[in-house]
């Protein structure tokens, strides 16, 4: 779409900015984006969005860790089989320990791979339709529509009490 | 014979020198020409004899690569029996002293002057001659105990010169001893006792433990009378001042006074005569006795000594009854003036108590009865003084530090027209006051014979090349003073001709069994006479009342186990390793009785100032039950620095408190002197002692048992603990699957592959004297920490003998050697993060030194507290360096250390074994602690096999773990010690 | 209480981000100066040995595990706070989350450096590590010192990323303020966050996820610390409560430094309206809890040692309260359980010096409390014979120092440089409804 014109439309109240994006829904503009500087559950509500499936990447992160470090404590121990302290050479308690703590780790790793991954992040900002407002108090509704229909859009955003308005000029 | 034993032997066939000793090589070259026996990587025995006391042990000494690493005992010597104290352990340190002297010294107006061994001998040779010139008499010469060769080159050389005969010097010269036995038994000289055959034991101070006649012989001796025999136990009385080694292995100890054993003594004398001993006696003998003693009843001996009645009677009682009774004189801590009457009346409760006398061997005489008396050293300074000495020759004596100032010594070193040699390796007191030191080779390092006692002739010989080339003293001597005399060119020649001459040897071959043996121990005996005639004069000296003034307070000068008469001092090990009583090191606190504490308002531990009426001294105060109130203690100490070197600043030896007074009958020096005053000293140091508590606390570690219940008891489990799981009953657990009880056990046992070494402790055995803690840091290369590293509490002993009293009774010890338990379940195994602990398929807890990364949690985690760490990287210096043991690593700075059960010898023994395709022998392996031990508290082997010396002792109703309860099955069992008081 | 808006929160904060003053720089300076003490007292004992230090037989460990477990104490108020506190949605934690998780992590980065001082040959301490190495040998599992590397490690790598985490919105905030380099620098910072509402999708999601897995985490953490002597078999330190004992010990050590920390950064920042009394409050209650739970751990201690009839317990127990560590062990007593008691009373814990005093004493009594344990129980233990005390020397005192110093530089650092107060926690918290941030 080489001709299409993003406005971005600035809300301090969230229930504007819902209105905004309900008013879009019957109109020929898309919504293209929403920046918040806080968690937006009302959008979140109206666009229907459900749970992120961010944690299947933790719970996998998880048992992998729990796996690596359970089979790494047996692994290790049966290389010399030493006996220490009269104490079997697997030792299935302290090894749960070990277990454990890969458990979390591994976690934690699965959940911020998640993350990186679902949100595509790290990425570069430059040449997007962003407003730095929106990560002081500015909720930005961020909509499309086709070359020299900014004006309206811009009205439609006004009509749902936007404070401001800003077109970001197609570069292209 | 044991195995071990014949291989050492075999091996000792050599009598070529020893291998060179050098500096080490930066650059490795291959020897183009071997030594003939030189194998590198296997060590060679000689036989020789141990100098540094007068007992004359025999020791083989292991040579590595051509140099001395470790003395053992030769188990053929009739003197030792195989076994070395932990002085003879230390004669290495001697060798590689680092203030050993390198070149003979020189006094010269520019100072002290190094010359070489060349330059001396000319300027000895030259001094003889201008003495000859001089007239008859112009020399004069004073030795240590040595060899009848040497004494008779000596002797020659000084007849030559038409001077007097050579003076023969020790401190320890037992002139009280010597002077009882000629009146009593008219020989004038110091025989020995059959101990072994004893079963009641009184010592009146004699220190037969510690530095008496011959201190390893007489501790074999008395664990033979003293250990459990067919089902009996010898019991032992010790009276004395103070609680020495020898007093606290006593079944009873009693202080008195110094001089009140005298009194003691005649109260039992009066007592056997009451019981109706001595009854084959001479009857007007008998009478005379009767009217001395009978003022000595119980109740008087009581009143003045304040021993109770009731112990008088009982050991009077036990004498009685007792079949063969051995009393002791006094010996060298407390010479009084009463010792002699102490002596006189031992010898004449021997005579009441064994008629036949069976217990004293007169045809065994001990080679230190050749020294001197005190009056005589005194004499010969005296002389000396006068103008006509224009030489003075020492051999290997410090006189300047062990008489009193008062003696002439010092006035005598100083006459400007008396050219002074030292033959010395060290700069001492005396050395440092002569005008010429030549330093010779030590005995280590020489060819000579020993006669030990007159019934064994043992033979020295170099184990070694001399470090720095010394010559020999005999060498020496003949060379610059004594060719034109004889035509022998060396002393060995001299040697050989002696014992040619006196009958001994008669072919060569004879001799080179002899060195092969290390010495003749088949002496034909020359049957002493002796007349039961006693002499009027004991009866005068028995009367004479010379001791009511009672000195308030009096020091006593006294030897130690360690330091003997303070020439052990420079051996940093003897610094090192504790004093066995006190646990303290590198210094020599002043022993006080709790109470003199309080009346001088000081504390354990506080520095002060004594002064008597010949000098001052500053110690630290060391409050012990263990000396009679009125009395303090010090002993022979001398001041080194870490490295053996000699401190120079220090003007007065602890000898100079002394009086030169002498007891006008024997001879003898007094070792104690009245104190004036005792006050707080302004400076301050803490005391370096390695001991953290006295008392158990109730903790089972040393244990001990009524000697009825021991021999009542038929039932094994009730006496060690039997099925209780408490602090107080619990089993015995031992490291084998027998020892696991899945009741008690969460783990199931584990197996070990043929072998499961371990180790049985009898502390009934132990005497506490430390030759094992000696043994073990030259075996495995163990650190000198230092004073202050100890004040900081970092002593390195892998192996530790821990003293604890009794809390009823402060005065009664019990003695516990702890090394590392080897436990089956060991606490530091599982907490290391990087496996350096771990066991072994033979069950020993070994330590991985390059794996440690040094986080010390085993330490922190070992119940008993054996682990050490290596806080420094640990100096040897130079010549020190050369003693380290090749087969052991020697530690870095941060890693871990213990006890490894001298895992060497283990791997040595399995390398010999499959060789020979066998299984390892009992007794095959012997650590260096049991190897030592002249008491034999220690045995090892392995506990898998049922036939095993262990494995029998485990099976001892006296047998328990330490601290059993915490359940680590511990592979060190212990047996305990039988109480049997009087 | 004046209302504030996200405007305020998101202007107090950026102004600390202000330059620096010339003060501000000589105290960084200062820090570094001890920082280098201790770093060179660190060369020292590694070319002398450990023995510069005051360790001996039997008292092994000294001043550098005592200061390891101290910081690895402090470590875990810092995740309790932004952890288990989001979990139970209190919304007191949002004003000083993000400097106790900022105080977290270099806590837990001083701890690690102890280990490390401690041991006697650092330079092969990575035969620690479960890596295949030509020796073929691999680190113990079964050992607590092991459990140790794993545990603490993962702690970092957690705190640490939950810290970056909850710090990207923040940092977006500054890089739309910014200019110049400091913008190109926040750009790459913030990984490009841009509040995307699919971003929020997941952030919001992976935060809880990362409070569940933290909140374990740091129980277990602490409790892998205590087993380091729970698992040995020296009386005063084999027991069972140690885990939850020093786990109550390590948030009551946390949260005192926590205040420590709070108010002096609440008087140089502003933070007056952000960080308000009732925050303070709220913390000083929690103290007044983790204090009884200490307390109570201690009267346990006492009574299981005369419960189990173990005569060798008793005397240690009794030897701590009398013997050669007795100032030590009343220290530890009064300023963790008994001073703490003080915040009942509603003025001493609304006002500020009080505060201060009491939490400073708290911090002080948790370090003997270390101390008493691992020093005090082995001085005394099985052997009598062996029993001896410890000291620790001078170079201890520098690399103790250079520590603190280092904690406190880093700290500083950050507070000047980086949000110390989480904007987009504050503005959620406003955003939901609660009017002021307490």
């Amino acid at each position: 779409m080489p001709d299409k014109q993003y406005v971005i439309g600035l809300y301090k109240e969230e229930d504007n900015a819902v209105a905004a994006i309900k008013s879009l829904k019957g109109s020929p503009f898309d919504l293209f984006e929403v920046h918040s500087p806080v968690p937006a559950e009302k959008i979140n509500a109206e666009l229907k969005k459900s749970k992120s499936k961010v944690g299947y990447f933790t719970l996998c992160g998880g048992i992998i860790g729990f796996i690596t470090g359970f089979l790494l404590a047996i692994f290790t121990a049966t290389r010399w089989s030493l006996i220490v302290s009269g104490k079997p050479v697997v030792g299935f308690v302290p090894f749960f320990i070990v277990g454990f703590e890969f458990t979390i780790l591994f976690g934690v790793l699965g959940n911020i791979l998640g993350f990186l991954v679902m949100s595509r992040m790290p990425a570069r900002l430059a040449g997007k339709p962003y407003d730095e407002r929106c990560s002081g108090e500015y909720f930005g509704v961020v909509a499309t529509c086709d070359y020299g229909r900014e004006e309206k859009l811009s009205a439609l955003f006004t009509k749902n009490g936007a404070d401001d308005i800003k077109v970001e000029k197609n570069k292209n | 014979m044991d195995r071990r034993t014949f291989l050492k032997l075999a091996g000792i066939g050599s009598l070529s020198f020893a291998a060179g000793c050098s500096d080490p090589e930066k650059t490795i070259y291959s020897l183009v020409k071997a030594p003939d026996d030189m194998v590198t990587g296997q060590a060679k025995w000689y036989a020789t004899t141990c100098r540094e006391c007068p007992a004359g042990c025999g020791v083989l000494v292991k040579n590595r690569e051509g140099r001395v690493i470790k003395i053992e005992g030769n188990p053929l010597h009739p003197i030792n029996k195989g076994k070395v104290c932990i002085r003879g352990q230390a004669a290495l340190q001697g060798v590689y002293n680092p203030g050993r002297l390198k070149s003979p010294i020189l006094k010269t107006e520019n100072g002290l002057q190094n010359i070489s061994f060349s330059d001396a001998e000319n300027l000895l040779s030259e001094k003889f001659s201008i003495a000859k010139i001089s007239g008859s008499g112009r020399i004069k010469m004073m030795t240590e105990v040595v060899s009848r060769p040497l004494y008779q080159i000596f002797d020659h050389i000084m007849t030559t010169y038409g001077a007097d005969a050579p003076t023969v010097f020790e401190p320890f010269a037992y002139e009280s001893l010597k002077t009882a036995n000629e009146m009593v038994f008219g020989i004038d000289g110091l025989f020995s006792y059959k101990m072994e055959q004893s079963d009641f034991l009184i010592s009146f101070g004699a220190d037969f433990l510690d530095t008496w006649l011959s201190p390893v012989e007489y501790t074999i001796k008395f664990k033979e009378m003293h250990g459990v025999r067919n089902g009996k136990k010898g019991r032992f009385v010790h009276i004395s001042p103070s609680q020495t080694l020898t007093a606290a292995n006593a079944d009873t100890w009693i202080p008195c006074n110094i001089d009140d054993e005298t009194i003691v003594a005649l109260g039992l004398i009066r007592e056997m005569i009451v019981w109706g001993k001595g009854e084959t006696l001479d009857k007007s003998l008998l009478g005379n006795l009767q009217s001395i003693a009978d003022p000595y009843t119980i109740q008087k001996v009581s009143e003045q000594t304040g021993i109770s009645e009731r112990l008088i009677s009982g050991i009077s009682e036990s004498l009685v009854k007792s079949r063969h009774p051995l009393v002791l004189g006094s010996g060298n801590s407390f010479n009084g003036e009463r010792s002699l009457e102490t002596c006189i009346a031992s010898n004449l409760l021997n005579l009441l108590l064994n008629p036949d006398l069976s217990q004293l061997d007169f045809n065994e005489r001990y080679r230190v009865e050749t020294a001197a008396r005190r009056s005589e050293i005194y004499n010969f300074f005296n002389e000396v003084s006068e103008d006509k000495t224009n030489l003075l020759l020492l051999n290997n004596v410090n006189p300047v530090f062990t008489l009193p100032k008062q003696s002439g010594v010092q006035k005598a070193l100083k006459n400007k027209s008396v050219f002074v040699v030292c033959f010395s390796n060290f700069m001492d007191e005396t050395s440092a006051k002569a005008d010429m030191v030549i330093p010779v080779a030590m005995p280590l390092e020489s060819w000579d014979v020993y006669e030990s006692t007159s019934k064994v002739i043992t033979t020295l010989q170099p184990a070694m090349k001399p470090l720095y080339g010394d010559p020999q003293i005999g060498d020496l001597l003949i060379r610059s003073s004594f060719k034109d005399v004889t035509e022998t060119e060396f002393y060995k020649t001299e040697v050989i001709r002696s014992l040619v001459k006196k009958g001994s040897i008669s072919t060569e071959l004879q001799w080179l069994n002899m060195v092969r043996n290390g010495g003749l121990y088949n002496v034909p005996e020359n049957k002493a006479s002796f007349s039961k005639k006693l002499s009027k004069k004991i009866f005068d000296v028995l009367l004479l009342d010379r001791k009511e003034t009672t000195i308030p307070l009096s020091l006593a000068i006294m030897p130690s186990v360690r330091f003997f008469d303070g020439r052990g001092a420079n051996r940093p090990w003897l610094s090192e390793i504790p004093d066995p009583l006190t646990k303290v090191v590198w210094q020599a606190p002043v022993l006080m009785h709790p109470e003199t504490v309080k009346r001088n308002n000081l504390k354990h531990g506080d520095m002060t100032a004594i002064e008597t009426d010949n000098g001052l001294v500053e110690a630290i105060v060391y409050e012990t039950a263990g000396i009679k109130e009125n009395v303090l203690g010090i002993s022979m100490r001398r001041d080194h620095t870490i490295d053996g070197q000699f401190i120079e600043d220090k003007e007065d030896s602890i000898f100079s408190l002394l009086s030169a007074n002498i007891e006008n009958l024997s001879g003898g020096p007094i070792s104690h002197a009245r104190v004036i005053s005792i006050k707080k000293a302004k400076s301050s140091e803490p005391l370096a002692h390695t001991d953290g508590s006295r008392l158990q606390h109730d903790r089972k570690i040393a244990m001990a048992m009524p000697f009825s219940q021991y021999s009542n008891s038929q039932d094994h489990k009730k006496t060690h603990g039997g099925s209780g799981l408490s602090m107080h009953e619990f089993p015995l657990t031992l490291p084998i699957p027998e020892g696991y009880d899945a009741h008690r056990d969460i783990y199931p046992s584990h197996e070990h592959e043929n072998y499961r070494w371990a180790m049985v402790v009898d502390l009934d055995r132990c005497v506490g004297c430390a030759a094992c803690m000696g043994a073990c840091y030259a075996e495995n290369n163990i650190g000198i920490a230092g004073k202050r590293q100890i004040i900081n509490g970092r002593e390195m002993s892998w192996v530790r003998v821990e003293r604890y009293l009794d809390p009823e009774d402060n005065k009664k010890v019990i003695f516990l050697p702890m090394m590392c338990q080897h436990c089956d379940a060991a606490p530091c195994e599982s907490v290391c993060p990087v496996y350096a602990p771990h066991h072994s398929k033979e069950g020993l807890n070994n330590q991985i030194y390059n794996r440690c990364i040094g986080t010390r949690f085993c330490s922190q985690n070992c119940p008993y507290k054996v682990r050490r760490f290596n806080w420094f990287g640990w100096k040897w210096p130079y010549p020190l360096n050369l003693q380290l043991n090749p087969d052991v690593t020697a530690r870095s700075k941060g890693v871990m250390e213990k006890c490894s059960f001298c895992i060497q010898r283990i791997k040595e023994a399995h390398t010999t074994a499959k060789r020979e395709k066998r299984k390892i022998k009992d007794g095959e392996v012997i650590p260096a602690c049991a190897q030592t031990c002249p008491s034999d508290v220690f045995t090892f082997g392995n506990l898998m096999d049922p036939e095993s010396r262990v494995s029998k002792l485990v099976s001892d109703k006296r047998a328990y773990q330490v601290m059993g309860y915490l359940n680590t099955k511990p592979a060190v069992i212990y047996l305990k010690k039988i109480l049997n008081e009087i | 209480m004046a209302e504030l808006t996200a405007a305020q929160i998101d202007n107090t904060v950026l102004d600390t981000l202000a330059a620096p003053s010339k003060t501000y720089w000589g105290i960084v300076g200062l820090l570094g100066v001890g920082v280098m003490i201790g770093l060179m007292c660190w060369g020292y004992q590694i070319v002398v040995g450990i023995g510069v230090g005051g360790q001996n037989n039997p008292v092994a460990w000294g001043t550098y595990l005592i200061n390891f477990v101290f910081w690895v104490g402090i470590a875990h108020s810092g995740t309790l706070i932004s952890a288990i506190l989001y979990l139970f949605r209190a919304g007191w934690r949002n004003p000083i989350a993000r400097a106790a998780e900022t105080m977290t992590v270099f806590a837990v980065c001083t701890a690690g450096l102890f280990p490390l001082i401690h041991v006697g040959r650092v330079w092969v301490v990575y035969y620690m590590l479960p890596y295949p190495n030509q020796r073929t040998l691999w680190p113990n599992f079964q050992s607590p010192l092991v459990f140790d590397v794993v545990a603490i490690s993962t702690y970092l790598t957690v705190s640490a990323m939950f810290w970056y985490t909850g710090m990207l919105p923040d940092l977006a905030i500054i890089r739309d303020r910014a200019t110049g380099n400091r913008k190109k620098i926040f750009s790459i910072l913030c990984l490009g966050w841009s509040g995307r509402l699919e971003q929020w999708r997941h952030y919001t999601r992976i935060y809880l996820f990362f409070a569940a897995l933290a909140t374990p985490l740091v129980i277990s953490v602490h409790s892998v610390v205590s087993w380091d002597f729970a698992l040995g078999v020296i009386p005063g330190w084999h027991s069972t409560v140690f885990a939850p004992y020093f786990v109550a010990g390590a948030i009551h050590s946390g949260l005192a430094m926590v205040v420590t920390l709070m108010i002096p950064l609440r008087k140089l920042f502003k933070y007056e309206k952000i960080i308000t009394m009732g925050v303070l409050e709220n913390v000083a209650k929690t103290i007044v809890f983790t204090g009884l739970i200490v307390g109570y751990a201690y009267g346990v201690e006492y009574f299981l040692a005369w419960y189990s009839g173990n005569s060798v317990e008793q005397e240690s127990f009794m030897w701590r309260a009398v013997g050669e560590y007795k100032i030590e062990f009343w220290i530890m007593v009064i300023c963790n359980s008994i001073v703490p008691l003080l915040f009942f009373i509603k003025k001493i814990r609304t006002s500020i010096p009080w505060l201060l005093i009491i939490c400073i004493m708290v911090n002080i009594g948790m370090w003997y409390e270390r101390f008493v344990i691992i020093a005090g129980s082995v001085a005394h233990d099985f052997i009598p014979h062996a029993w001896g005390y410890y000291a620790p020397t001078l170079t201890e005192f520098g690399i103790m120092l250079g520590a603190f110093c280092l904690f406190f530089f880093l700290f500083i650092l950050f507070v000047k440089h980086m949000p110390s107060i989480s904007m987009t926690e504050m503005k959620e918290h406003l955003h939901a409804g609660g009017n002021d941030a307490g």
